[in-house]
């Protein structure tokens, strides 16, 4: 199962604000991009043709996983949802 | 918003809501802030909750008022390659009896549940609300302002109880900014639906019986292993990486995940279940080495926030630690209200209460374990080893049998190599 079907099962009410900001300038120069692949939620996609990483904050399950990989301190924001906003678990 | 307490307590997990519980049993108007919807909407773990002796003082016999799945008496440890496992299996009477030595729950439920004994003893739970800073006057903390529910909440004493990353302590200045890769660990989960009759079957399960089953050899050879947990009528099935592995081997917790799951021994084990719900979360795994300060001026840390996790391998805990920090944290701020000191100084018996229990004492104990952990073989080489001597063992192909020690011996030269094993039991045998 990939990870958009398995996500499928997972509730989110999403909130119009991005909680989490990266600085594409300092991802750009990024060699690892390290959350491409770690990150559990697969929030990030390395675009080689536009040269850009698109991050979607949809499916963020506020882990914490990209957090702790970023080598670069990429994050201009990083923090949790507003409150009331994010993943919400039913039963997990 | 903008309200005074006597104490605030950010974060309704088992740390928070087991601080405020006790807190306001002692008359203190707390607040307990929650920026989920409700407690435990944000709380995932990989399912098995541990005997909580200090939360027994407070709800005696809590394992019968508060939402768990089963109580566990049985507890295996699998090796496993491409195809074989080994099995070592407790089946524990003194497990099958009250006080049960622990129990599988749902974080949505059971935090929940929890938060409400707090309310119920008098606290003030405030939920959508998301902590955003804290308030700094002269060097002590005063409050803290929040999103959400926007605005500011003033205490003379906050107890930082907002999980593994804590904002709270980082803007307290008592944890350093980064994180070390190395010392964290991210677990993903699902949770498969089943009916109660098929688990009671298919893992020899009566009445309430729970198994707690850990993995070993799963995860592609990324430093790790894997976690089936029963519940009433569903499974936890999940997987703990160290992060600054999982990074090195390129892969995603869903592609590992879904390989474990698709080993002919777990597919068997959830044949026919439905999958529920997809999970993940950070785990402070780098044991005594990685708490924070603990303790700053009008601040307290707790759980995971304060790195208290218990994870040898053998040993996989962090709630009962949680809780238990949270109470003694309570009893601190207690204390400080009847001397009216908030300052760090006047806080140090937290410190005090932490290194004279389990907490502190069991963290220290297997301070060596996180690095132990560190040795790729024993998430590979082990397991295949395990895996290969117990099939060369009972082995049958019409040849007159090796020895044991023979087979053993050259097993390990196959795998593992002589000189490694020997210097892997002797830092095994240092760090537990």
């Amino acid at each position: 199962m990939n990870i958009d079907e398995i996500l499928d099962y997972t509730s989110f009410t999403i909130d119009r604000e991005p909680h989490i900001i990266v600085d594409q300038t300092v991802c750009a120069t990024c060699t690892s991009r390290a959350c491409t692949t770690a990150c559990p939620g697969g929030c990030y996609n390395w675009s080689q043709s536009d040269h850009r990483l698109s991050f979607v904050y949809d499916g963020c399950l506020e882990c914490g996983t990209c957090y702790i990989v970023c080598e670069n301190k990429a994050f201009t924001r990083w923090r949790y949802p507003r409150g009331g906003f994010g993943v919400s678990y039913r039963m997990t | 918003m903008t309200r005074s307490f006597q104490a605030i307590v950010v974060g309704a997990g088992p740390a928070g809501s087991s601080a405020a519980l006790a807190m306001a049993r002692a008359g203190l108007d707390v607040a307990l802030l929650e920026r989920g919807n409700f407690p435990g909407e944000k709380n995932m773990f990989g399912g098995l909750l541990h005997r909580m002796a200090s939360l027994e003082e407070h709800i005696p016999g809590y394992w019968r008022k508060a939402p768990i799945e089963r109580h566990v008496n049985k507890k295996s440890l699998t090796f496993m390659n491409a195809d074989s496992t080994v099995n070592l299996q407790l089946e524990s009477g003194g497990f099958d009896r009250a006080p049960y030595n622990g129990h599988t729950v749902l974080r949505p439920k059971f935090d929940n549940w929890l938060a409400r004994q707090a309310v119920k003893a008098g606290a003030t739970l405030i939920t959508r609300t998301m902590v955003d800073d804290v308030i700094v006057e002269q060097g002590q903390v005063k409050g803290v302002t929040v999103l959400g529910r926007t605005g500011k909440l003033s205490a003379p004493i906050v107890i930082a109880a907002d999980g593994v990353l804590s904002f709270t302590a980082a803007k307290a200045g008592l944890r350093s900014p980064a994180f070390k890769p190395g010392r964290m660990a991210v677990g993903v989960k699902a949770l498969y639906d089943l009916p109660k009759q098929v688990i009671d079957d298919r893992f020899g399960l009566v009445r309430s019986q729970g198994v707690a089953n850990e993995f070993v050899g799963c995860t592609a050879g990324v430093r790790g292993g894997g976690c089936l947990y029963t519940n009433y009528d569903s499974v936890s099935v999940g997987l703990v990486v160290h992060i600054d592995s999982l990074q090195k081997s390129r892969k995603t917790p869903c592609e590992l995940l879904n390989a474990f799951t698709a080993h002919p021994h777990l597919k068997k084990l959830l044949r026919g279940g439905r999958l529920m719900e997809y999970s993940a979360h950070v785990i402070p795994e780098g044991g005594y080495k990685m708490v924070p300060q603990l303790v700053g001026n009008g601040i307290l840390v707790a759980g995971d926030a304060a790195a208290f996790c218990n994870v040898t391998g053998l040993h996989l805990e962090g709630v009962n630690l949680a809780s238990h920090s949270g109470i003694l944290a309570a009893q601190t701020v207690i204390e400080a209200h009847k001397t009216r000191d908030f300052s760090a100084q006047g806080l140090q018996g937290y410190t005090r209460l932490l290194d004279n229990s389990f907490v502190m004492q069991d963290l220290k104990k297997f301070k060596r374990a996180p690095g132990l952990l560190h040795n790729d073989r024993i998430f590979n080489a082990y397991p295949e080893l395990a895996c290969r001597l117990m099939e060369d063992v009972y082995r049958i192909d019409g040849t007159p049998k090796k020895g044991v020690a023979k087979l053993a011996f050259s097993a390990v030269k196959k795998t593992i190599g002589v000189k490694n094993i020997a210097r892997d039991l002797f830092s095994a045998w240092r760090a537990l």
